[in-house]
């Protein structure tokens, strides 16, 4: 399968899953960031990691980020503070975001609903379940750019 | 047709999706339209042709898969009188009516092996030949094939001829199920509530943001439509004008809670009964805990426990807010 610059297959209409991208773990627990780049990258994914918001934006400004795990509750600025901001800014407004919330905790689920969130994942984060949603939203991200080099050859 | 957008939504993939729709409509290109059902397949479709220079022309739908095979060929090519048992008259099939438009073959992944070779002629020559007739005729048809089915492994399988399948998807469109674009759903449910007040004009219902959540929870194995049909159907038995989490079928409101906690299975060395119900135990805490910020009286009386019986569980178990011992399945 042919790849284009960015290492997403071109041309492929297969349902299939997908690796491919770099997943930003953002949370301000460190043990919590460690344990989730470790499973990430040994099942595959290229991994980057923010202890805090700011951090978090820092990163996503200066790399190419394919979707985001982000923790709700940090000091200072909380996990709804970098949705919004992520929103805000052209560069970063399309990045789906992975929210991790507590079970049945409704308020954050309004509010990530509201802001634009991708999925939220419940703590305790079940392995299967963050593998598969991950790559879920980098399948889409994948025909996204799919698309916008199809939308480039159409005359 | 509602005019432009056709999609629905706001995700970044149905904007891009809109805006390949429109470059392809000032095209004849064929086109193929992949997703699970529901998905909005035949709506890409009539925007295509509504977009395209083709657009005050007909827009000819056939399903494949609803049309028994053997009749399937004389319904899209048509027949001569006599062509076989009970053609008592000559008759035009879906491609002398599309003349000048579109045609839809939707499910196309059922079409029989003969009739696939046919099909591929037409892609190539751009003429057809009715069934029993001597001669072919000239169509001027734009072709838009949709599918639910994973057409390249029926291409492995040899059930879909592979010559075909690339002459079909010049321009692939992948329609991306409702559940890895559930931001979209808040926007779709208030269109289709829009949509269906408007025929009760006497009282317009209305969704709590609660539900929402539990909508936006949900898989949707049905898709958009499954959305629609649910919405529409909300709208009609609704008793109070509102749509409440209580009101919400019982598998869409439950889903949350059960997707979330897992079954504990019987492993080949067994279940140790006593870790998983301390499991259950620890998470029901931590969740009171959560829910009182921290305040033990509060928490204790939510889980119709005495203050003194929750503080001597939490000793014996460690079990503070946001530590509960994980189990093998959980990571943090």
């Amino acid at each position: 399968m042919a790849m284009d610059e960015n290492g997403y297959r071109t041309g492929d209409t297969r349902m299939d899953v997908t690796n491919a991208g770099r997943v930003l773990v953002v949370d301000d627990d460190k043990h919590a960031v460690e344990i989730l780049y470790r499973l990430l990258q040994k099942e595959g994914f290229e991994v980057l990691r923010a202890q805090s918001g700011k951090e978090a934006l820092a990163t996503v400004a200066a790399e190419n980020v394919d979707v985001i795990l982000l923790d709700v509750m940090m000091p200072e600025m909380d996990g709804f503070a970098v949705c919004e901001a992520l929103r805000a800014a052209e560069r970063t407004r399309e990045i789906p975001i992975i929210l991790l919330t507590a079970k049945d905790d409704m308020e954050t689920r309004v509010l990530g609903m509201k802001l634009g969130v991708s999925e939220f994942l419940t703590k305790p984060i079940n392995k299967r379940e963050l593998f598969t949603r991950i790559r879920a939203q980098l399948h889409q991200r994948g025909l996204e750019h799919g698309i916008v080099s199809l939308v480039d050859r159409v005359d | 047709m509602d005019g432009f957008p056709f999609l629905i939504g706001q995700h970044p993939l149905i904007q891009k999706i809109q805006v390949l729709i429109k470059k392809v409509s000032s095209t004849d290109a064929t086109v193929l339209v992949m997703g699970e059902s529901g998905t909005g397949k035949e709506l890409v479709a009539r925007a295509i042709h509504a977009l395209s220079t083709r657009g005050d022309r007909p827009f000819i739908p056939v399903n494949c898969g609803a049309i028994p095979a053997e009749l399937l060929e004389s319904e899209i090519f048509g027949h001569e009188r006599g062509a076989f048992t009970g053609a008592i008259g000559a008759r035009a099939g879906m491609f002398q009516l599309a003349n000048g438009g579109t045609i839809f073959l939707d499910e196309v992944g059922e079409m029989s092996p003969p009739l696939q070779v046919k099909l591929l002629r037409v892609l190539q020559d751009r003429e057809i030949r009715p069934v029993g007739a001597d001669r072919t005729m000239k169509v001027d048809v734009r072709v838009i094939a949709a599918t639910n089915k994973d057409l390249q492994h029926e291409v492995d399988r040899n059930a879909f001829r592979e010559d075909l399948f690339y002459r079909l998807q010049v321009i692939p469109i992948i329609m991306p199920p409702l559940r890895e674009r559930r931001s979209d759903i808040p926007l779709l449910v208030e269109h289709f509530l829009e949509k269906h007040n408007r025929k009760k004009p006497e009282r317009t219902v209305q969704i709590t943001e609660e539900a929402m959540v539990h909508l936006w929870e949900y898989d949707w194995p049905g898709n958009v439509r499954e959305l629609e049909n649910l919405l529409e159907r909300m709208v009609i038995l609704s008793e109070d004008a509102a749509i409440r989490v209580e009101t919400l079928p019982s598998n869409i409101r439950s889903f949350i809670s059960e997707k979330r906690i897992p079954k504990p299975s019987l492993t080949a060395s067994g279940l140790d009964l006593n870790s998983a119900v301390e499991e259950f135990e620890n998470r029901l805490i931590e969740e009171a805990l959560r829910r009182t910020k921290g305040n033990k009286q509060a928490a204790a009386r939510l889980l119709g426990l005495k203050r003194t019986t929750l503080v001597a569980k939490l000793r014996r178990r460690k079990a503070v807010p946001g530590t509960v011992q994980p189990s093998q399945n959980y990571l943090l």
